[in-house]
């Protein structure tokens, strides 16, 4: 994980709405933002930054690039992480929503082979706040400090990291790996990358009751493999589901027909999910200020 | 987008699936200028599961029964659902049947196959015997023949199984499906295998650059809001925006309760909904109008989209409150706030009120204090925090006790 503010990022899909918007802000950010690319615009600047028609031709350039955030539209997406894998670039977050998964799992398969970091598709990015900011993150919201935040949702995890700054909690990285049925990167992977980061101190994890079973098998990563604190919040846990709510992620397999003499209702079990975390002892907010409670009294608790 | 039986099977012909030779029926008479020699299998024509035990399979002998029988299945909803038609099919007599599917599992990131030695409609039985196999790289048959051995098939039904099952792959690749299943593939005495029944699931991102599937379930809906749901879905969510057309404004008439809930993401509104339940409130509805990281995004879609949710959810006369709950970043808070305080001016010009609730909004965004200078001739009450936000909502619930 490479996230310094001297890190070189690339923004693919400059000149759509989203990404021009987006492109602006994280360079008021400080984020370091040395090209853009959008085929067929090459030779022009967008907010001071240069464009150009493919990605292999910003590097000579540029020189070697870190990091690719990808707006592009969603049929447009596989081939465009392709094209940055290809060209060397090893940290790839993905903005654009509406993806179909065949074209994920194609490149899951080749981000794996490469060993390239793939977050998204359909979410806020990265925010190493007062140092970077990948993706959509409104950095006035976040505050430097030693508190990982990894989430699976969109705007609740702007409003976790708000709750956490107003309360005088800063973060060392927060991360919004998105809720698609097939993401490139996952809560364990994350976890593990933090464990390591010599600034987090401790690490959140913001999820939800419905959905798949993300959050679950977060709970049993963290007991089996995570030596620092780690405190969890999913929203959900007082409201009555229907079967499926409007999130991508819902279970395909439970598609099955043949599932559905077995089971009941489509829900993943919010009982389940709790469990889990009670099970480990892993502390458990049902609302973002006991969140923030919980995570004070962690941070208490390693300082003695 | 679930596909119909008949519909599933026209791919699996094209695909060289073995089917059987069926015709569709439009209406009962139909069944005179039957093609099929009897007896014949009449099935309904549904996407929910279950139908043989509800009644919607019946075997016929000759035309008399079998108009009899269509009428009784076409009158005959099935979890809700009516059939537009059915599928008339030779009988087929199987020796053994299995069960085989192709699916997308979110845990391994990868298709799975899926089979079982025990096919049909004993879910249970078909369970015990699941085997799955995981294609990790890229496809080749090798797979499928993993799974046949894992079924424990033997001998001339190893390849045959696996054809069938590097038929369905292909298939799930090349239209992008959520799923291909076959339940139950018969198996003959002589060893011959058939696709007897067939689900397939289109993701719905993925429709869009598939029009031959949208042609394969249009051109054979009669029903107006079928047609209109799937052109719905044909379309890109760009092409949606761009007409004002939101389909994620989907408004959940929620309980009994008297607080409709708007927000900006789902995972927003479950913690808002959470907070309220946990104050002792009742949402009535509520309303995500989605996250503003939509493809087509613009301020000016979001605006949209707000304003399209406000007129739906208040609509709802259950709503003696209303909790708008959103983050506004790089969509400039104060575009939002207008949006709300154009609300109340066109309220304030009918003649005739719709029904009285009160309005609070929480609003987090680095225009705060702009929008409140344009909500402050507005019935509205405006707040950053969100705890203070359900704090002033339930007191205006019980004012109005």
């Amino acid at each position: 994980m490479n996230f310094d503010p001297d890190t070189k990022v690339l923004v693919q899909g400059i000149v759509e709405p989203l990404g021009s918007v987006h492109a602006a802000l994280m360079k008021e950010y400080g984020t370091n933002i040395v090209a853009g690319v959008s085929p067929g615009y090459g030779g022009q600047e967008i907010h001071g930054i240069p464009v150009f028609d493919l990605v292999e031709q910003a590097i000579p350039v540029m020189g070697a690039i870190d990091t690719s955030i990808i707006f592009v539209p969603p049929y447009q997406l596989l081939d465009a992480a392709l094209e940055a894998i290809a060209a060397g670039i090893r940290q790839i977050i993905i903005v654009t929503t509406g993806i179909p998964p065949l074209d994920m799992v194609q490149l899951v398969r080749q981000a794996e082979a490469t060993d390239t970091l793939v977050v998204g598709p359909n979410c806020p990015g990265i925010i190493v706040p007062g140092k970077i900011m990948l993706g959509t993150h409104p950095g006035h919201l976040y505050l430097p400090g030693s508190v990982g935040v990894i989430s699976c949702t969109g705007t609740l995890t702007y409003e976790i990291a708000y709750e956490l700054t107003q309360a005088g909690i800063g973060q060392s990285i927060v991360v919004g790996m998105g809720s698609d049925a097939i993401v490139g990167s996952s809560f364990s992977q994350w976890l593990q990358m933090l464990d390591e980061d010599e600034h987090t101190e401790a690490i959140v994890i913001v999820g939800e009751t419905g959905g798949n079973g993300a959050e679950e098998n977060a709970a049993h990563y963290i007991a089996e493999a995570i030596d620092k604190p780690a405190i969890a919040y999913l929203a959900g846990q007082h409201t009555p589901q229907e079967k499926r709510r409007g999130h991508a992620a819902t279970l395909i397999a439970s598609k099955l027909s043949v599932k559905e003499g077995l089971t009941e209702t489509d829900d993943w079990g919010a009982e389940r999910k709790i469990q889990a975390f009670k099970q480990h002892k892993i502390p458990l907010a049902d609302r973002p200020s006991t969140l923030v409670k919980l995570v004070k009294k962690a941070l208490s608790a390693k300082k003695k | 987008m679930d596909l119909l039986e008949y519909q599933a099977k026209e791919l699996f012909r094209e695909m060289d699936i073995p089917v059987l030779p069926s015709q569709r029926i439009d209406r009962p008479t139909d069944l005179k200028g039957l093609k099929i020699p009897y007896p014949v299998v009449l099935k309904s024509q549904v996407r929910a599961g279950g139908r043989g035990k509800a009644g919607g399979v019946k075997f016929v002998e000759n035309t008399i029964d079998a108009v009899a029988a269509a009428q009784t299945i076409f009158h005959l909803p099935i979890v809700g659902e009516y059939p537009e038609v059915l599928l008339a099919e030779a009988k087929y007599n199987a020796d053994r049947e299995f069960y085989l599917a192709v699916v997308l599992d979110a845990g391994a990131r990868r298709p799975i196959l899926l089979g079982s030695k025990i096919g049909g409609i004993d879910a249970e039985a078909v369970m015990e015997q699941m085997q799955l196999v995981v294609v990790d790289g890229e496809f080749s048959p090798f797979y499928a023949r993993r799974l046949a051995l894992k079924m424990g098939l033997e001998g001339n039904l190893i390849q045959a199984v696996s054809d069938i099952l590097e038929k369905m792959y292909q298939l799930f690749v090349q239209k992008d499906l959520d799923l291909v299943e076959i339940n139950p593939l018969g198996v003959s005495a002589t060893g011959e295998v058939m696709a007897l029944d067939g689900k397939v699931t289109a993701n719905d991102d993925a429709i869009a650059r598939h029009p031959d599937l949208v042609k394969l379930v249009t051109k054979t809906s009669n029903r107006p809001q079928m047609t209109s749901s799937i052109a719905q879905s044909s379309r890109t969510t760009e092409e949606k925006a761009a007409e004002g057309d939101f389909p994620m404004l989907t408004l959940h008439p929620a309980r009994d309760g008297n607080i409709g809930v708007l927000c900006n993401g789902a995972g927003l509104l479950l913690t808002t909904l959470d907070l309220i339940y946990l104050a002792g409130g009742k949402p009535a509805s509520f309303l995500n109008i989605g996250e503003a990281i939509l493809q087509a995004w613009t301020p000016t879609v979001l605006c949209d989209r707000l304003e399209r949710g406000l007129e739906l959810i208040t609509r709802d006369k259950n709503v003696e409150v209303l909790l708008i709950n959103l983050h506004c970043h790089a969509t400039a808070g104060d575009r939002m706030a207008a949006v709300i305080a154009e609300y109340w001016q066109k309220r304030a010009s009918k003649a005739r009120l719709p029904n009285d609730f009160k309005m609070i909004l929480r609003l987090v965004s680095s225009e705060f204090s702009r929008a409140q200078e344009s909500l402050k001739d507005c019935p509205v009450t405006i707040v950053e925090n969100l705890e203070q936000a359900i704090h002033q909502t339930m007191g205006l619930v019980k004012s109005k006790a």
